[in-house]
């Protein structure tokens, strides 16, 4: 009897227990004093504020451009080759054996279109002495750049049409190149050398045509392909096949079209035009106090113009020299470098940039950093003709401003 | 017996958590003043006897008094409700568990694991909003905090004379809590992290003596000095602010900054507790008793840097409490006579440090103990109901169910030899 009732009363308490063991953990609410951890804010005006031009850097294009469009005149287009082909990694010095003979290359570029609207004849140079470097991507341009070191023109072509399969077209510029231009990229004993040519209309056009470059995300790269035939002896063929050699830099040489009084005088981005502008915030002796975080410091810009613009993308850093606010100026080279371990990329939401550079703002807070100003120009994910424009210092309404939230223990 | 008992204990060890309170949040958080469940169910410091006839399992000065060797432990479940709030704060955890060896009826020793602290609270203010520059900031914050002390004790019991007896225990204070505080600004948590550790001791004195012995009445008196040997000092990790980007509570290569520091400090002297306590019971011959407590306990450490979630701690509290036990017997025939009951009443004041605002806790309590079996065990049930409330601020209603049971065995009992 006294063993049943200890059990039952046991298992009645454990099971109580076990229920009631599920915690309920909602937080109690309590009023915000004496709480620590808090928010401040704080605004900067920007004081400094100018545009500026250097040559365009079409380097990170996904287009290579031929012709002319708005102003802009396409001149030429540098193309540089991979050293390894793509598949089976063969280098150009595979072609130096007696038993294998080079029949012929072919230079491709993708068309951007699927049909040919307007023809027109394209020229082909290369550059066999041009040494392991003819041009830089990221560098060259217009003004600093020499077409007189290419060859004579080595092979001529148009554009024709591919039909992939009876519902798609492709339309390809192939450049057809005697077997001799690859001595040039075999014989030399420079690993990197050049391996570029030079692309251009062979007459003056008023169209613009796109091709595809290596920088496109969703397209076909400029290829160049290598036909050739494997001997066993002087005179059995093992076999007759190719290599494919993507490109890996290349660059739109343009000149661009004068700039306009808006361009000058707000602040203003533009990749084909050169337009890049720099802002210098006053940021006085401000400390960040110790420990705190910043959640946001914004640099807000306001459009000009009011109509949509979509995935415009602004890139930003600071700036590691003194910049020049006097007036707008052009220049042959970009006088301004930046920090890129402050890069920002950021989208035009609602014709408003609000750019964020907390982590700069942070080490300028700390004393780590001396704010020199910010450099802004235009993603090379943007159409490079768009130019986009951002009121300056001295619009009553929309000028821009600085704004630090952070966050404090 | 003791392979079922095993199986108990670690049953009423399955929950660590005690429901949460705002006043946790100051300091180490509120001291507990009772522990097992027989001085629960009276409302008891634990220094009157509760749990048998003249022994408590609090007071080791008692513990002659038990016939048996015992393994007890005691656990609760809370519920805390604030204000007007709708929901409730559930959250269970061990009072104690114990074991006590009573030896000739003249001495006795024994061993306890206790908290010490409640520092588990869990709060958050309301949304603020503030206009900056023509942009809503949105933020509020939130606020966490667990762990404690806990107090491994061992206490021994040696006789005065007849009527008096005295008790020392020695409690090694360890242990560590967790502090989070973040801020939410737009739904993005910002938060901080501490990690602390403990380590302290404190000794504790004893007395239990028989008064007054009439026919019809017993009058016995009980008192208790608690001092520290060694003040509890820590290892503190505090982490810095970070961005938590994306929710998971701990930093990692997805937030920001990329990299936070961690600054361990060394902190001394940031609790030592004292108190001197006294009680008095009055045993009738229908084996009612009526007793009183009073106890004044203070916090003496000097280090008043510590860092907990509201810049403030508890320095001192004072209990007043007084109740009915009418005990139950072992081995009675009809089984309402094995029931022990309790009722209690109290009021504990706690003072903060630096502010020297007050929190007020009252409440009160009965209890049920069933005895079982022939070695005295006992099963335990206590229910505590009150408020608690600082001046002007929150208040809170505590409901506390908690159960304890105590598993007798005969220990030292010489043994008849084979035939």
């Amino acid at each position: 009897m006294n063993i049943n009732i200890l059990n039952t009363t046991l298992g009645v308490c454990l099971i109580g227990l076990l229920a009631l063991s599920a915690c309920e953990e909602a937080a109690i609410p309590v009023g915000v004093d004496n709480t620590p951890i808090t928010l401040d804010t704080i605004s900067f005006p920007v004081v400094k504020a100018i545009a500026y031009q250097s040559p365009p850097e079409m380097g990170k294009t996904e287009y290579l451009y031929f012709g002319k469009q708005d102003g802009f005149y396409f001149q030429y287009n540098l193309i540089k080759f991979d050293s390894t082909s793509v598949t089976a990694n063969t280098p150009f010095s595979y072609f130096n054996d007696s038993l294998v003979v080079v029949d012929s290359l072919t230079l491709s570029l993708r068309f951007d279109k699927d049909s040919i609207a307007s023809d027109a004849e394209f020229q082909l140079r290369y550059f066999p002495s041009g040494g392991d470097s003819v041009f830089n991507e990221l560098e060259s341009n217009y003004l600093n750049f020499n077409q007189s070191i290419a060859s004579e023109i080595i092979s001529t072509a148009q554009m024709e049409a591919d039909s992939i399969d009876t519902n798609k077209t492709e339309v390809y510029l192939n450049f057809t190149l005697d077997s001799s231009i690859v001595n040039a990229f075999r014989d030399t004993s420079v690993l990197e050398y050049n391996r570029s040519f030079l692309v251009e209309l062979a007459n003056e056009s008023s169209e613009s045509f796109y091709f595809h470059s290596t920088d496109i995300q969703a397209g076909i790269k400029p290829e160049l392909t290598v036909f050739y035939r494997n001997f066993l002896s002087d005179t059995v063929v093992f076999d007759t096949t190719s290599r494919s050699y993507l490109a890996v830099a290349d660059i739109s040489i343009i000149t661009p079209p004068p700039i306009s009084y808006e361009d000058s005088t707000t602040l203003s981005v533009s990749i084909a035009k050169g337009l890049k502008s720099i802002v210098f915030v006053d940021m006085g002796d401000w400390t960040l106090p110790s420990k705190s975080i910043v959640s946001s410091a914004q640099i807000v810009f306001n459009r000009v113009e009011s109509d949509s613009i979509t995935q415009f993308k602004v890139i930003s850093h600071p700036m590691t020299s003194d910049g020049n606010y006097e007036r707008f100026t052009s220049y042959t080279d970009d006088p301004y470098d930046e920090d890129l371990n402050y890069f920002t990329s950021t989208t035009l939401i609602d014709n408003m940039l609000k750019i964020n550079h907390r982590k700069v703002a942070t080490e300028i807070g700390h004393k780590n950093f001396t704010n020199l100003g910010f450099k802004l120009q235009s993603s090379f994910s943007n159409d490079p003709f768009a130019t986009v424009k951002f009121y300056g210092i001295n619009n009553i309404d929309s000028y821009p401003v600085m704004r630090v939230i952070y966050v404090l223990p | 017996m003791f392979s079922r008992n095993r199986t108990i204990i670690f049953l009423l060890l399955l929950g660590v958590l005690n429901a949460q309170s705002v006043f946790n949040a100051y300091g180490l958080g509120l001291s507990k003043s009772t522990h097992h469940t027989a001085s629960a169910g009276a409302g008891s410091i634990g220094l009157v006897p509760t749990f048998h006839p003249g022994v408590s399992f609090d007071n080791p000065a008692t513990w002659p008094g038990l016939q048996f060797t015992y393994v007890s432990g005691s656990y609760s479940n809370r519920n805390v409700e604030i204000g007007s709030q709708v929901s409730s704060n559930y959250g269970n955890g061990f009072d104690k568990i114990q074991f006590v060896i009573p030896i000739q009826n003249r001495f006795a020793i024994g061993l306890s694991l206790k908290p010490v602290n409640d520092h588990n609270a869990y709060f958050k203010t309301d949304s603020t909003r503030i206009n900056f520059q023509d942009r809503d900031l949105i933020f509020n914050k939130e606020f966490r905090s667990g762990g404690g002390i806990l107090a491994g004790s061992f206490g021994f019991a040696i006789p005065m004379n007849d009527r008096m007896g005295l008790g020392f225990s020695f409690d090694k204070l360890f242990g560590s809590t967790r502090n989070e505080e973040s801020l939410i600004l737009n739904s993005v948590h910002y938060r901080l992290f501490n990690i602390k550790t403990y380590s302290g001791s404190v000794f504790n004195i004893n007395f239990a003596g028989n008064f007054y012995d009439a026919k019809n009445v017993i009058v016995t008196g009980y008192a208790r000095v608690s001092m520290t040997r060694e003040p509890v000092s820590g290892t503190q990790y505090q982490f810095d602010l970070f961005e938590d980007i994306n929710d998971n509570y701990s930093f990692d290569t997805d937030d920001y900054p990329a990299t936070i520091d961690v600054d361990t400090v060394k902190v001394s002297n940031i609790y030592a507790p004292s108190s001197f306590s006294f009680g008095m019971n009055t045993q009738f011959n229908n084996d009612l008793n009526v007793f009183g407590e009073f106890q004044l306990w203070t916090d003496q450490a000097i280090n008043g840097k510590y860092n907990s979630i509201y810049k403030d701690q508890i320095g001192s509290k004072s209990h007043l409490g007084g109740g009915l036990v009418k005990f139950g017997k072992m081995g009675a025939r009809p089984w309402p006579d094995r029931i022990t009951m309790r009722f209690g009443i109290f009021k504990e004041s706690y003072l903060l440090k630096n502010s020297g605002r007050k929190i007020n806790e009252d409440g009160i309590t009965v209890g049920f103990g069933y005895k079982f079996a022939a070695t005295g065990s006992q099963l335990d049930i206590a229910y505590r109901t009150g408020t608690r409330f600082m001046t002007n601020d929150y208040k809170e209603s505590i409901q506390e169910f908690t159960i304890g049971l105590s598993l007798g065995d005969i220990w030292f009992l010489r043994r008849r030899g084979k035939q």
